[in-house]
């Protein structure tokens, strides 16, 4: 199910005629994550009813309810900012990927960051965990999320500096993909063996690790996550074109005059910070990547990537956000991971989008 | 649940096959009138002995008696000793059996599926911390000739040997050297596990003939339970008089102290645990820190919620609104800082312990490896832990009391 042609041989025939549909489908895909957000900020283990969230959002919070008014601002509201900003940029990285290397299973893992990123958070907590050297970091507070953000960054942009490298000299992007598929498949064997011998409250860390999380995003952390996402959505949307010319293969889109290799670090570089910067502060998190651009293919019914790439970054919102939501099981205290929840649902949507398929082909 | 329950294995029994199941029964009684009597136990006067630490002043001389944990047994028979190790949630499953007997004697008749371990032990590999600790407590740290790794060990005694090079290292789990133990041949390797989990691992070393026990002092709901494991050890060591006179100072004194907690008039609210991004692990009703938190006279908000791993797995929001408003924080992972603690969480600045540096953490005896002494000597100390509780939550009834595993980060 390769993405390209079918559709966008059809699109250029009646461009203005899809127009007014292909809008409305975005206006609805705003007021879903609008609503998503809502109920994602009303639910969570702690009861409170949604007109006194509504309340606190709006700052007219009962000054003595300490403990309500920081469960919406320092607890949901960021966790809520954190699925936002996490849903979009995997959707849009997602879909990135999966047009650059012509695959439908490439996703933003394809290229090795979120191993990459691994490998730097493992350093920090398997390598040394006991010796007095990590004593010493740990006292001097480095240990803080602070480390564990730069450290998944600094390992998601060695890998990408390498893909990037390669990305250079290679001419065929299906080698790019097989890097990125062995980049992160030695990243992987360094972690498990490190796993071997580190002791297993350590392991317990790597693990919650992860699962993926989107609470403990707060404060500077939201706002350099942020930063990072809209300057990844920002090279993307600039990126609109360029993937426009590449459905058609790369032959192709250099006879149409485009700069293949120069287009090809521009996504490369978008799709780095959009994967990187969500894995750094949130660990890594499953199948939105894969998921959303499928979805959103399905429901725009469109392969334009000026609108493909805002409705990728809406759904991929919407899909977070919900997932969260879930995660939260309201009425218990307990919160699933968040990787877990993604996984359960993003996988069966894959298939039902598969599946679905050939059916609608027939008709 | 109370802290005080006789075990249904006393010594008595396999001398006096006839008295043990009557005995069993007197014991529930016994442990019946503790739970319906639990509101009086707090009003008991302060240095009254407790009824259990009476049972262990009755054993015969040569022998001790189990009155707190419920995951072993010990029973005495002609010249040999039984140790059987259950699962205290099921006793039916599963349950290991080992025959400690004399060295050079003859093996006995029946329990076909137990294994043999000749006694006294001359020398002991001990896979983790906790196994130094049993040894280091019954003065016997010169026989530990191996641990799983040099980093987990805290006793200066050990430490030295270490130092001497007299002691190797084995590792854990699928890393353990087998050929390293097979080679040095120890008297018994002691490892942690699964409570009935048979040695079905550990078939290299059965069959080079070194014998292997699985402690799983891990599955006792209170401190003196867990502590009460060393009499496992006291057993192969044939130092029942030892631990006679040891363990009972300590439970002597952890019942005293207990009682003083139970007075206090204030019970000051108290959180566990340091959380990571969404989920914060707590004590649940059966672990062993409720136990102490109860007995320091403490509020714990998840005091009577059970959980089947012993910890509850909650989500940051379930637990905020109550460490927003709790007077201690305690056992904050590895920090010593305020200003760790802060860089991991800017949020935590919220929570009232912090804002009243009233923040205490478990890791003032953590040595240059990095090795934390309160999970070594401290399982063996729960009076001294139980001091430092009250001394944090309740200065004005141990003013003296210097801090001894605690430390307020600074």
């Amino acid at each position: 199910m390769n993405p390209a042609p079918p559709t966008l041989g059809a699109e250029p025939q009646s461009p203005t005629a899809r127009r007014p549909r292909l809008t409305q489908g975005l206006l609805g895909l705003v007021v879903l994550v609008v609503l998503a957000f809502v109920l994602d900020v009303a639910l969570g283990p702690v009861r409170i009813p949604v007109l006194t969230v509504a309340r606190h959002l709006l700052g007219h919070g009962a000054a003595a309810d300490t403990a309500t008014a920081f469960i919406v601002h320092q607890i949901r509201l960021p966790k809520a900012l954190t699925a936002l900003a996490v849903g979009s940029g995997l959707g849009v990285s997602g879909l990135q990927m999966q047009t650059l290397f012509r695959n439908p299973l490439a996703g933003p893992s394809a290229l090795g960051l979120t191993a990459g990123a691994g490998l730097g958070v493992a350093l920090v907590m398997l390598t040394g965990g006991g010796g007095a050297s990590a004593l010493a970091v740990r006292q001097l507070g480095l240990a803080g999320s602070w480390a564990l953000v730069l450290a998944a960054t600094a390992g998601a942009a060695s890998v990408m500096a390498l893909v990037l490298a390669l990305a250079a000299r290679l001419r065929d992007n299906v080698v790019l993909l097989i890097v990125g598929l062995m980049v992160a498949s030695v990243t992987g064997a360094i972690v498990s063996l490190w796993q071997y011998f580190s002791a297993p409250e350590q392991i317990q860390d790597y693990l919650l690790w992860t699962f993926g999380a989107l609470g403990g995003v707060t404060g500077p952390h939201l706002a350099v996550l942020a930063t990072v996402v809209a300057l990844g959505l920002g090279l993307a949307l600039a990126s609109a074109k360029p993937l426009n010319a590449l459905l058609l293969g790369e032959n192709y889109a250099r006879s149409l005059g485009l700069r293949v290799r120069r287009s090809r670090t521009l996504i490369i570089l978008s799709t780095s910070l959009l994967a990187g910067g969500v894995t750094a502060f949130c660990g890594p998190i499953g199948f939105v990547g894969i998921a959303v651009p499928h979805l959103t293919r399905a429901l725009l019914g469109t392969a334009d990537h000026r609108i493909l790439l805002p409705g990728a970054c809406l759904l991929g919102a919407a899909l977070v956000l919900a997932c969260d939501c879930l995660a939260q099981l309201p009425g218990s205290q307990i919160t699933l991971p968040i990787n877990v929840v993604t996984s359960l649902l993003g996988a069966p949507v894959v298939l039902w989008v598969v599946l679905r398929r050939p059916i609608r082909a027939a008709a | 649940m109370p802290n005080i329950s006789p075990s249904p294995g006393r010594a008595g029994g396999a001398a006096f096959p006839f008295l043990r199941r009557p005995s069993g029964w007197l014991l529930s009684l016994l442990l019946a009138s503790h739970l319906v009597g639990w509101g009086q136990a707090r009003v008991a006067p302060p240095g009254a002995p407790a009824r259990p630490t009476r049972l262990g002043q009755a054993a015969a001389p040569g022998r001790t008696t189990v009155q707190y944990a419920k995951g072993f047994r010990l029973a005495y028979a002609g010249n040999y000793k039984v140790i059987s190790i259950q699962n205290p949630f099921a006793p039916q499953a599963n349950v290991v059996r080992y025959l400690l007997v004399p060295r050079g004697a003859a093996r006995p008749v029946g329990y076909p599926d137990a294994q043999v371990i000749e006694t006294p032990l001359r020398s002991l590999v001990g896979l983790s911390s906790m196994h130094v600790a049993l040894a280091d407590f019954l003065g016997a740290a010169d026989l530990v000739v191996g641990v799983g790794s040099f980093k987990y060990v805290s006793a200066p005694r050990v430490r030295q040997r270490i130092a001497a090079g007299q002691v190797y290292e084995v590792g854990q789990g699928k890393e353990l050297n087998n050929e390293l133990l097979v080679a040095h041949h120890p008297d018994l390797v002691m490892t942690t596990g699964w409570p009935g989990e048979g040695v079905d691992h550990f078939q290299t070393l059965r069959a080079a003939g070194v014998p292997v026990l699985i402690n799983s002092e891990w599955v006792e709901t209170t401190p003196l339970a867990r502590a009460e494991w060393v009499k496992v050890l006291a057993a192969l060591l044939n130092k029942e008089a030892v631990v006679n006179q040891k363990f009972d100072a300590v439970a002597r004194e952890y019942q005293r102290l207990a009682a003083l907690g139970h007075q206090a008039a204030k019970k000051p609210s108290v959180v566990v645990g340091l959380p990571f991004k969404d989920v914060w692990y707590v004590p649940d009703t059966d672990s062993y820190m409720a136990q102490f938190l109860r007995d320091a006279g403490a509020t714990y908000h998840w005091d009577r919620t059970k959980a089947p791993s012993g910890s509850l797995a909650l989500s940051f929001e379930a637990v905020a609104p109550v460490a927003l408003g709790a007077d201690y924080w305690l056992q904050t992972g590895s920090l010593t800082t305020r200003a760790a603690l802060l860089a991991q969480d800017a949020r935590y600045a919220a929570f009232a312990p912090v804002r009243t540096n009233r923040v205490f953490n478990n890791n003032l005896r953590t040595n240059a490896q990095g090795s934390n002494d309160y999970w070594e000597s401290g399982a063996m100390h729960p009076d001294l832990i139980l001091a430092d509780l009250l001394r944090i939550l309740h200065p004005e009834l141990l003013p003296t009391w210097t801090l001894r595993y605690y430390q307020p980060l600074r």
